[in-house]
């Protein structure tokens, strides 16, 4: 914790802990994902990889092969499990590897054959993302060790910061943990060094993690506006990453209300509580802002939404150089994947429960590939 | 209920900080500190200084406090103006100088030596004027000028009839008397003053002119948009600054009799430090009489007292320069900080627990439907906030907009539509009378007639103003429904008190209960207050009985009978408590039914921030007004209940594309009109078992001969 922000937190009568870094900059609102081609609807669809034979995507419990080639793009189904999917990978050999809420983590191949890799020592459910590394091993994200996947706000709202970043030795079914103390870890890719890129959803931020050594993470991108879900490499050598959801003022005030957070959290359905949300919300009992009330009929795209789209592209050094945005009267919120394959770019949208495409080329940042 | 609830509900239920916000809002605030200064001050030199309450002592105080105070109040004037006048010292000097010439000299009779010394003072408050008024130039430098030029001619003509002016004494019994006489004990120049300081607080706060004045001096630029002639209103200010100073003089001159080389030196930074130190702003605009008068006190005391604890002159100098600049300080500060420290304390929630929405049973009867769903589209895009819709009996629909208009819509197909009326206001509720004039209560004004040929005119805009209330509650800030007794009286809600109509959403933060029920009796044209209290009333509608009236509290999501006439006169319960939403217009349907219109839903988490008025005001404070949180009024539906209040049905939209909020309803001949006051069209239902021939007028008046 830097000194400033020590200093937030000691004088909190400073509106500093409340405020939300505006969208502003590379992060100024477009409807690009708006206009982005929705592929394939799938309700529930989550996470995606690019695997040799096409792309693999997750949605619900079933795991879907999406062959790239073919005109249009059609679903194959090649897995079902016995819980929802909570992450996929894949690597260049095509391998697999699919998180299951409550069913441990699986590893198998594009032609459907899955086996449950049973580990030495158990490990915590939560599992939100991985990346496969070097020699067998396979960067997994633990969102919480405390509340399974499905329970993501109720960890947000009671200061979850129990997610970790766990190295599985796949050959020997051994577990490292190699950071912990995390705050909702979302999303991880391996960087051009063979350090490890992780988002950290609760703090808005993106660091970097050193396999090897037992280091403190250090900050690569902080005070983002939205909360990052999963992130991937781009051909460039920079880096795509995907937010689920905004921040708002609102949500940052009520983490510091305590007495409300409390009885909130004890007498109301998570999906009715002041927080964000993957999709556009359509229950009578869910909380407005001001701002979102529709005035003649029309809802202003820079409402205080629960739910957003966004995909930022970031450059070899994190800094993020460009963005897509579906706003607040648009539908294609709760975008929590993004991989760049070919010329394309594939979004999942739970919001809508599509999988969306978009152009990738022209966000190539040149001079990216000599860093 | 948990004890820490049971003490927060004590604590706002007894000890609300409503009140501070109220009287930091209200204009006097200005001179509390000035008045807090003044008695501290006074009760210091009362304690150090024996005998300060002598009556000789205090003899002498307000005879100074009449010359001084007098030129303190030109100077106020000037500064209300946006100048200032540095000059005042000078042209003192001169007018005493004529007065004296004109007495002793001269011996002209005291009307025409008074007449002169006015006319000297008239003349160089004139040069003032034209200088800064017509030709535009700085004040300051202009008056710094004229300063000089005043006392330059006071030099040169004063030494000449020096030994005159000492060596002769006027036979003037009047003369006397004003400048020794006291009447009561009380000198008279000091009644001469007051008499002048009366007459002036009325000009400036209560006519015409002083309303210009104040105008041209806090915004220049709009003044004049607003059609005041600005450079008139500016020389104008300096005239009667001349006018002030020289009967001020004439009252120095018949007190001392004569007059020294040194008279006037420095009196502009005397008067100066008083006016500022009273409260009068400088920058323009603010400031009255009693800002003069407190200042002018204070800062003769504090002089007088300086003098009598025998300080030397330059040291009491040098004190109330340290006056002056931190006075000036306080007022820059005060004056840019006050809008930002009412804007936070203003708002003052209060605990308000409504009842579990569980307990209502009710959660079949509003399970969501689609029975608005088929509903046809009036006026899309052309009417802009039909907050309440009504037909007339040739079937026309009369409605409001937010443009500050009456739109009628043409039957039978609605496509075609005018402006019947411009009232200049947002109109909310509407309701015909037996004679077809059409009532409407309009947001910021009050209650309007519009007769059937479109003129409008105005039925009240005031109520009896109550004993206890800091804001001035006589004005209708927002008026929002009303409805007709059988005897032409009209009941109408204003919702709350406390805020204007763009701000309305605020009040469902408080919670409080800020609004009224009033009653305008056309017989006597009198409109009284006869329901206080209560949390944002919305609609009324007279019921069959013609002695009672149901009304809704919209944030309490209640609906309330209140008995006006009959046995039960004066009785108010419950008719609908622990609606799901909260209730906007009532309106009455076919077969003795009420429609009752939902503006929105209630939600678990703004229930909750309900019972927690710190929650509110800390939201309120840190959060943008755009992010607070807010009832679901993105989703409204209509509730149909009869007679005794129970609930028949209720119809959704259930797409909420068209109607996300209903604020008013009506039944005319099977069909259900619905209006939005943020919406941008009116729909039209067929009521399945409506009644074809059924329409309001008929219900209210019978039918038509």
């Amino acid at each position: 914790m830097s000194l400033s922000s020590l200093f937030k937190r000691l004088l909190p009568s400073t509106d500093s802990g409340t405020s939300v870094p505006p969208m502003d900059g590379v992060f100024k609102p477009n409807n690009r994902l708006e206009e982005a081609e929705s592929v394939v609807a799938l309700p529930g669809v989550d996470g995606l990889a690019v695997a040799p034979s096409g792309l693999v995507c997750s949605a619900g419990s079933s795991l879907f092969l999406i062959a790239t080639g073919a005109t249009p793009l059609a679903p194959r189904q090649i897995a079902a499990f016995a819980g929802p999917i909570s992450f996929v990978a894949a690597n260049a050999a095509g391998q697999l590897a699919v998180g299951v809420e409550g069913g441990g983590i699986h590893l198998g191949d594009t032609g459907g054959g899955f086996n449950r890799l049973d580990l030495n020592d158990p490990m915590p459910n939560c599992t939100t993302a991985a990346t496969f590394g070097a020699e067998g091993t396979l960067f997994v994200c633990i969102g919480s060790s405390e509340l399974p996947a499905s329970e993501w706000k109720r960890d947000l709202m009671t200061h979850g910061q129990s997610g970790a970043v766990v190295a599985v030795n796949v050959r020997e079914r051994s577990t490292r943990t190699v950071a912990g103390g995390l705050a909702f870890p979302y999303g991880v890719a391996i960087g051009d060094d063979g350090r490890l890129v992780v988002s950290e959803s609760w703090r808005h931020r993106i660091v970097g993690i050193d396999p090897r050594r037992a280091a403190r993470p250090d900050v690569l991108l902080d005070d983002l506006p939205a909360y990052p879900a999963r992130l991937a490499r781009a051909s460039d050598g920079g880096y795509w990453l995907a937010f689920f959801a905004p921040r708002r003022q609102l949500t940052e005030m009520v983490l510091r209300e305590d007495d409300y957070r409390k009885e909130m959290i004890a007498t109301i359905e998570p999906l009715d509580w002041i927080g964000p949300e993957l999709s556009v919300g359509g229950g009578a009992d869910q909380p407005l802002q001001m701002g979102s009330v529709r005035q003649m009929g029309v809802l202003k795209p820079w409402a205080p939404s629960r739910s957003y789209g966004l995909i930022a592209k970031c450059d070899a050094k994190m800094k993020p150089t460009a963005t897509l945005h579906s706003r607040a009267d648009g539908m294609r919120h709760g975008t929590t994947s993004v991989v760049e394959q070919g010329a394309n770019l594939f979004v999942t949208s739970r919001g809508v429960g599509a999988l969306l495409r978009a152009d990738a080329k022209g966000f190539a940042n040149s001079g990216a590939g000599s860093v | 209920m948990a004890i820490s609830e049971t003490f927060v509900r004590i604590r706002y239920r007894w000890f609300s900080d409503r009140l501070v916000g109220e009287i930091l809002s209200k204009s006097w605030i200005d001179n509390a500190i000035p008045t807090i200064a003044l008695v501290a001050t006074l009760g210091v030199m009362i304690a150090i200084i024996p005998d300060y309450l002598s009556v000789g002592n205090l003899t002498d105080l307000s005879r100074q406090v009449a010359e001084f105070g007098l030129i303190a109040m030109a100077l106020t004037i000037v500064i209300l103006s946006g100048g200032i006048d540095l000059s005042v010292g000078s042209m003192f000097a001169l007018c005493v100088l004529a007065a004296l010439v004109s007495m002793n000299v001269l011996g002209l009779p005291l009307l025409a030596a008074l007449t002169a010394t006015l006319a000297t003072g008239l003349l160089c408050g004139l040069l003032n004027g034209v200088l800064v008024g017509y030709l535009r130039l700085r004040a300051f430098i202009t008056t710094l000028v004229t300063l000089v030029i005043y006392r330059a001619l006071y030099d040169i003509v004063f030494p000449r009839l020096a030994s005159a002016i000492v060596g002769s004494t006027p036979d003037s019994p009047t003369w006397d008397f004003i400048g020794y006489g006291v009447v009561y004990g009380v000198p008279v120049s000091f009644l001469i003053f007051l008499a002048v300081a009366i007459v002036l607080h009325i000009v400036l706060s209560r006519l015409r002119p002083g309303w210009r004045l104040r105008a041209v001096g806090g915004a220049r630029r709009s003044a004049y948009n607003a059609g005041i002639n600005v450079k008139l209103t500016v020389c104008l200010a300096y005239v009667s600054s001349g006018i002030l100073t020289a009967i001020a003089a004439f009252l120095f001159s018949a007190r001392l009799g004569s007059t020294g080389a040194d008279t006037g030196i420095g009196l502009e930074i005397s008067v100066l430090t008083a006016v500022v130190l009273g409260g009068v702003s400088l920058g323009g605009g603010r400031g009255s009489v009693g800002n003069a008068v407190i200042g002018s006190i204070l800062v003769l005391i504090l002089t007088n007292s300086l003098i009598r604890l025998a300080m030397p002159g330059s040291v009491s100098q040098l004190l109330l320069g340290c006056v002056l600049i931190l006075a000036v300080l306080f007022d820059a500060k005060w004056v840019k900080n006050r809008a930002k420290i009412l804007s936070r304390v203003y708002m003052s929630p209060t605990y308000l627990k409504l009842p579990d929405r569980s307990q209502g049973a009710r959660e079949d009867y509003f399970a969501l439907n689609n029975r608005l769903g088929g509903v046809d589209l009036i006026g899309l895009g052309e009417v802009e906030g039909p907050e309440d819709v009504i037909l007339d009996q040739n079937d026309h629909l009369y409605t409001g907009t937010r443009l500050g208009t009456i739109v009628r819509f043409f039957a039978p197909d609605y496509k075609h539509s005018e402006v019947f009326a411009r009232i200049g206001g947002h109109p909310l509720g509407l309701a015909f009378d037996q004679a077809g004039d059409l009532i409407a209560c309009v947001g910021g004004m009050g209650v309007y007639k519009v007769s059937p040929e479109g003129a409008v005119s105005k039925v009240t805009d005031e109520t009896n103003r109550s004993l206890f209330s800091v804001i001035d509650d006589s004005r209708l800030r927002l008026p929002d429904d009303l409805d007709i007794a059988p005897d032409g009286r009209i009941f109408f809600s204003e919702a709350t008190i406390r805020y204007e109509m763009s701000e309305w959403a605020v009040d469902a933060l408080e919670g409080r209960g800020n609004g009224r029920l009033i009653c305008y009796d056309p017989r006597t044209k009198t409109t009284r207050t006869i329901l206080r209290g209560l949390i944002f009333p919305n609609g009324v509608t007279i019921c069959r009985d013609g002695q009672s009236l149901l009304f809704a509290e919209t944030w309490a999501c209640r609906i309330n009978r209140y008995w006006f006439d009959g046995p039960r006169k004066g009785q108010r319960e419950i008719f609908i408590d622990n609606l799901p939403g909260y209730p906007d217009n009532i309106n009455r349907g076919s077969g003795g039914t009420y429609w009752i219109a939902l503006l929105g839903m209630r939600t678990k988490t703004f229930d909750l921030a309900m019972r927690k008025p710190g929650f509110r005001r800390r939201v309120a404070r840190r959060v943008a007004a755009d992010e607070w949180l807010f009832p679901n009024i993105n989703r409204g539906c209509v509730v149909h209940a009869s007679a005794s209040g129970e609930i028949l049905d209720v119809l959704w939209d259930e797409t909420g594309e068209n109607h996300p909020s209903i604020t008013s309803t009506c039944e005319h001949k099977g069909q259900l009109f619905l209006g939005g006051v943020s919406n941008n069209r009116i729909g039209r239902v067929k009521l399945p078992d409506g009644d074809p021939r059924w329409t309001t007028r008929q219900d209210y008046w019978g039918a038509p001969q």
